[in-house]
């Protein structure tokens, strides 16, 4: 797997290559002391796993992660922040606490290992897509909670100006995106443009019926309604005739 | 006592001296209905003078006094009370004879004066006993909540003690440097013994030292000089130093400061303005001595956000702040002075503290 190292302190990026050397599958393919570098460090190279500081000088790591568009499984590592961490606990892939315990790193790594298992196969046989898909995470937060959410988790996004409220998990926290940023980078054949305002996952709708002027109003499993404009409406029928 | 609860009591122990006392006199009560108006009213009496007394007794305030006018209470009012409540069913029971409403055994009621006595002292012992019940209860519940408050008190002061211990050495600190520490025994093991030393140093200055109201400049310096070398080791040349201190040898043996002053000052500068920067910066270091006082300041780059001057300091970095705060009103009296200078690029702490004549 390739991994991408965050941190500031040279010695604890060294201390992580040397942790590192024990894992013969695991290769560092870049290492970037601050958010700028990290950035286009990461948008480039595309590693599998961040290693990641939370405290980074210029921005946080959660700053870090708000402007990736790639977004690749995240490790945090800190050497002691009890309330980053609490945010995290429940659905961080792993967070490592430094001095990092050989032993921690090895189970951290052993979940990368499972998860990146069948999307390597996947990404063997079919061409690698550009578009999110539904095993694709997004990373999300709002006050002090953060979240890795699934893309097929995520019922729908609404606009809010220039964000868009994400709706998963009964929750409904603001991404710094735009819908139109987003379409454009999420799977068209799960994310539908309903109107202006709503993008919807297909396969959260439960029930279309038809609404004034030759719309429709979708009914989502999450109990969430949403119209869909008559234009769109048109478009919507093509996709589901196919 | 909850005002409910205490009816109930009223309610039992009344009735219950009440029904008690009607009990013992079954074999009159065919014999005259006035028999059981006078329980009765003596029932309805006493109840009411226990509730006056108590009012009486809580509203001057002689639970907390010297018990002596307690004790003249118990000797006097109760007594009286007694009379008053003996005196009312007197006149009641003789209105209710006159018209006939109820009889007596042996047609007239019994007031010789040796029996006037008798139910007087017997209402008095009847509330004497209620107001020892009473009172006992009352101390007894006062005595556990002191002990109580104390351990609360207790409990409060360690935690305290606690906090300020834990506002000492940052353990972000710490532990970042145990990292660079494993990191450095590969890299250059002479180096990695120093920063062994260095970090004990600091650990042990804290726990010794953060106890005392104040230590020589020479021996916070020394710390200082340590904190610095092993945050140098984390940021590297993310951190430089410029040193100004204006005082001899002798001076750092004798101006004294309160313990981690310096080193509080040190760390509020790094964490603001060197580890949230791309690039760090320099922190300088200003020690003057000056008539009879000791003047630091340390500066670093970057800007405040000042929302209030008086309050800024205690804002954004909590307990450290406090406790230094705390200390220096301790040592100095309003001569000891905290200060915050903010420009576009530099923010300055500086800190007076007076030096006590020797």
């Amino acid at each position: 797997m390739k991994l991408f190292i965050v941190e500031d302190s040279r010695l604890a990026r060294q201390e992580l290559r040397t942790l590192l050397k024990a894992h013969a599958d695991c290769e560092i393919i870049g290492e970037a002391a601050n958010v700028e570098i990290a950035l286009e460090g990461i948008e480039t190279l595309q590693p599998d796993v961040l290693l990641l500081d939370i405290h980074l000088p210029g921005a946080s790591g959660f700053e870090l992660l708000d402007k990736l568009d790639y977004m690749p499984m995240v490790i945090f590592a800190t050497a002691f922040d009890q309330h980053a961490l609490q945010a995290f606990e429940r659905n961080a892939l792993d967070y490592l606490i430094k001095p990092i315990a050989p032993e921690r790193l090895s189970q951290a790594l052993e979940r990368v290992r499972q998860r990146l298992r069948p999307s390597i196969a996947a990404t063997a046989i079919a061409a690698p897509t550009v578009k999110k898909g539904a095993d694709d995470t997004i990373f999300v937060r709002e006050g002090e909670h953060c979240w890795f959410v699934r893309l097929g988790d995520v019922s729908g996004f609404a606009v809010m100006g220039n964000y868009a409220h994400v709706w998963f998990d009964g929750k409904q926290p603001l991404l710094s995106r735009s819908l139109g940023y987003l379409e454009e980078r999420l799977d068209p054949t799960l994310f539908f443009r309903a109107s202006r305002s709503h993008l919807i996952n297909l396969k959260w709708v439960s029930s279309i019926q038809p609404a004034m002027s030759d719309g429709y109003l979708v009914t989502l499993r999450d109990g969430r309604t949403v119209e869909i404009s008559r234009r769109q409406a048109k478009v919507l029928r093509e996709t589901l005739e196919l | 006592m909850i005002a409910n609860k205490r009816w109930i009591y009223q309610t039992v122990f009344w009735g219950g001296y009440m029904a008690l006392s009607l009990l013992m006199l079954l074999q009159y009560l065919s014999k005259g209905s006035g028999i059981i108006l006078i329980m009765v009213l003596v029932g309805l009496g006493l109840c009411v003078a226990s509730e006056v007394l108590r009012a009486l007794i809580i509203k001057q305030g002689w639970l907390n006094a010297p018990s002596w006018p307690l004790l003249g209470c118990m000797l006097l009012l109760v007594p009286l009370a007694a009379i008053i409540v003996q005196g009312g069913i007197f006149v009641i029971l003789k209105t209710a004879l006159t018209l006939n409403w109820v009889s007596m055994p042996g047609g007239n009621a019994d007031y010789r004066f040796g029996s006037l006595f008798g139910y007087i002292l017997n209402s008095a012992i009847m509330l004497w006993l209620w107001c020892g019940i009473w009172l006992s209860a009352y101390y007894l519940r006062r005595y556990r909540q002191a002990e109580i408050e104390t351990w609360r008190a207790k409990a409060a002061q360690s935690k305290l003690e606690l906090d300020v211990l834990k506002g000492q050495i940052n353990p972000h600190f710490t532990f970042n440097a145990l990292n660079n520490l494993r990191a450095m025994i590969n890299e250059d093991t002479e180096k990695a013994r120093l920063m062994v030393t260095q970090l004990s140093n600091i650990l042990r200055y804290s726990l010794q030292y953060s106890q005392n109201d104040s230590v020589s400049l020479h021996d916070e310096l020394a710390v200082v000089r340590d904190y610095i070398a092993l945050e140098q080791l984390h940021y590297e040349s993310c951190l430089n130093v410029d040193w100004q201190i204006k005082v001899n040898a002798n001076q750092e043996s004798s101006l004294t400061l309160p313990p981690m002053l310096l080193q509080l000052l040190v760390e509020n500068a790094v964490k603001h303005g060197i580890a949230k920067r791309v690039g760090g910066g320099t922190i300088s270091i200003v020690i003057i001595a000056e008539n009879a006082h000791l003047k630091i300041a340390v500066s670093n780059p970057g800007n405040w956000q000042v929302t209030d001057t008086s309050t800024a300091i205690s804002n954004s970095t909590g307990i450290g702040w406090n406790n230094l705060r705390e200390r220096l009103a301790r040592l100095g009296g309003s001569a000891a002075s905290c200060e915050i200078e903010t420009s576009d690029t530099l923010v300055t702490v500086t800190v007076t503290v007076p030096q006590s004549p020797k």
